[in-house]
């Protein structure tokens, strides 16, 4: 094994002392397996994302000794729960201690008096649900890594919701956290002093602070989480029309319909129909005149589910929707909380199939500014595919946010075929990243509602996008993590460190 | 119960042409026309139980995945057929 000079014995002796012998890695598979997450990556560089060593503690209290050790060695630290992220959170940008959580996956409390339960941040939620489940509870954050993202995962990044609109996301659902700061010490964060509360006056308020991070600042360990009954019955119509307004004009009804069970909606553009039509089941054989789609999801008690749903059908008939029926609705929707189980490949401009890896590029916009963003957004993918013939377009979603259909999740799904990759190419890739930041940006909007925006292109613009805000990060991490251990090189976070302190001071 | 011939089972039923890059070999079992993995895409011998077994156990999972999230799944087509009376 070969690790950097500051990870020579005696730190891992300390380290092993603290973990055991087996939880310290230092395998080449152990290591590579942790370079990467599914967010863009330049493979033909992916040896300068590998970490020196990767520990696996089992408590708090081991994660907050690993983090002292590391921070009186300056070695960096880089947190990791699911690996599924879309942005670089858990990517090691300078090597150093991979702080893999997954064996703290254990359900430490289930409250149901109070409708909370509390557990290690290694836990999977489909895993917590299937013993939520005999309670009756569900804890509803569902992501399109469902089956394999972990609850720290989505404390590092706020995670986005695809039942949101309903129950809210995960800064709504995650009540409250025990936090390891990179000098090692242990808070606990929430709204006030409790676990259980979801309202506090009480002091700043932190925990919007310690969430979406992407690992700069710490370490969540344990949380409470807010839970709900396991709805009794789901809803989840598709529909097809033969133009995209017609489907961004139902889309936007059905979203400020008021629906207390509404749970999302989904609009597909002609460029995802166009990807679709090539090798899903569902849209295979549908005639040429579907040319965009939405979907509409609700969940509740039955006869309100069925209330809700009445209205949701008509608000689509009156605008035209044409029905795709109960088998591809249901399928579909099923689907969608599983998107990592996709097969992988796209085009070439010949025609010939290629593997590719999928890469999503978010952001969130209003309502009414989806249409032009959709444009300029295809614009920079077809110019980038027609100078690379490893680019692929694979059309665009957009999901509602929240209950009131004020924003949009949109994403622009591109495949690459990253075994071609090389400097030149991943350059065009990043440079066209900035550019759909930019209209993001340009349109009123966020570069990011989902993944986060600390990938390289669109992390460029984020001074430009928080303003001052941006200034107040700078002091924040100066102030929380004075030798800039924790996971250092994201979101321009080094620039607070040098001798001007960056331009919040 | 049918008996089990290797040489039936690696010679899949041929294929019908249903878009110009998608073809069907079992019913409502869509596949990527292989005309169109020629280049980069290496092929390779399938048996058909095994695409059938692959093909069922994605509904599977699919209702698997709608018993998770609730008890019960509402037909849109029902709620549909109340608005069209």
């Amino acid at each position: 094994m070969t690790v950097a000079p500051q990870l020579a014995e005696p730190v891992l002796d300390d380290l092993r002392q603290v973990l055991g012998d087996e939880h310290v890695l230092t395998g080449k598979a152990a290591r590579f397996n942790r370079a990467r997450v599914p967010a863009p990556f330049p493979v033909h560089r992916w040896a300068e994302r590998v970490p020196d060593l990767v520990v696996l503690p089992g408590s708090t209290e081991e994660v907050s000794e690993v983090v002292r050790i590391a921070n009186a060695h300056r070695i960096p630290i880089v947190p990791r729960d699911g690996g599924t992220g879309l942005t670089d959170g858990a990517v090691p940008l300078r090597r150093g201690i991979v702080v893999d959580v997954k064996r703290m996956n254990g359900i430490l409390e289930i409250d149901e008096v109070n409708r909370t339960c509390t557990v290690g941040a290694g836990i999977n939620m489909l895993k917590l649900n299937e013993v939520l489940a005999a309670y009756g509870l569900i804890y509803p954050d569902d992501p399109a890594s469902y089956p394999c993202s972990l609850v720290g995962g989505r404390i590092g990044t706020s995670g986005w919701s695809l039942i949101g609109s309903r129950y809210g996301h995960s800064r709504d659902l995650v009540l409250s956290f025990d936090f390891v700061l990179p000098t090692g010490k242990v808070i606990h964060v929430g709204d006030g002093a409790g676990r259980k509360l979801s309202k506090s006056s009480s002091g700043y308020q932190l925990k919007h602070l310690f969430m979406g991070h992407q690992g700069t600042l710490g370490i969540a360990t344990e949380a409470t989480l807010k839970l709900f009954p396991k709805p009794e019955a789901e809803l989840s119509p598709f529909f097809a029309f033969p133009d995209y307004d017609s489907a961004y004009r139902t889309v936007g009804e059905l979203a400020r319909a008021g629906v207390a069970t509404f749970a999302g909606a989904v609009l597909f553009d002609e460029w995802k129909v166009d990807y679709l039509r090539r090798d899903d089941e569902a849209y295979i054989p549908q005639p040429a005149d579907v040319r965009a789609l939405v979907c509409a999801v609700a969940y509740g008690y039955e006869d309100e589910v069925i209330a809700g749903g009445r209205r949701l059908m008509r608000i689509a008939k009156e605008n035209g929707a044409r029905y795709l029926g109960d088998e591809v609705s249901e399928g579909d929707w099923a689907a969608r909380h599983d998107r990592y189980a996709t097969p992988l490949h796209g085009r070439v401009r010949s025609g010939q199939v290629v593997p590719m890896s999928w890469h999503c590029e978010d952001a969130a916009i209003n309502y009414s500014e989806l249409p032009q963003v959709r444009l300029e957004w295809h614009e920079i993918v077809r110019r980038l595919r027609e100078r690379f013939d490893m680019f692929d377009d694979w059309g665009m979603f957009t999901y509602t946010s929240a209950n009131t259909g004020v924003d949009y999740l949109t994403e622009i799904d591109v495949g690459i075929w990253e075994q071609r990759l090389d400097d030149e190419s991943w350059a065009a890739w990043v440079r066209a990243k900035r550019d759909i930041a930019e209209v993001a940006l340009r349109y009123g909007g966020s570069i990011s509602a989902c993944h986060g925006s600390c990938r390289e292109g669109e992390v460029d613009l984020v001074p430009q996008e928080l303003g001052g805000g941006y200034d107040v990060m700078l002091d924040v991490k100066r102030a929380i993590d004075p030798n800039n251990i924790m996971n250092p090189g994201k979101y321009g976070l080094d620039r607070a460190y040098e001798p001007d302190g960056g331009s919040g001071s | 119960m049918s008996a089990y011939r290797h040489s039936e089972q690696s010679r899949p039923p041929e294929a019908r042409q249903i878009t110009e890059v998608a073809i069907e070999r079992f019913d409502d079992v869509f596949e990527v026309d292989p005309k169109l993995m020629s280049v980069h895409v290496v092929q390779q011998v399938f048996p058909n139980w095994d695409t059938l077994r692959i093909v069922a156990s994605r509904h599977d999972h699919l209702d698997w995945m709608h018993s998770h999230w609730a008890a019960k799944v509402i037909s849109a087509q029902a709620l549909l057929d109340e608005i069209d009376d």
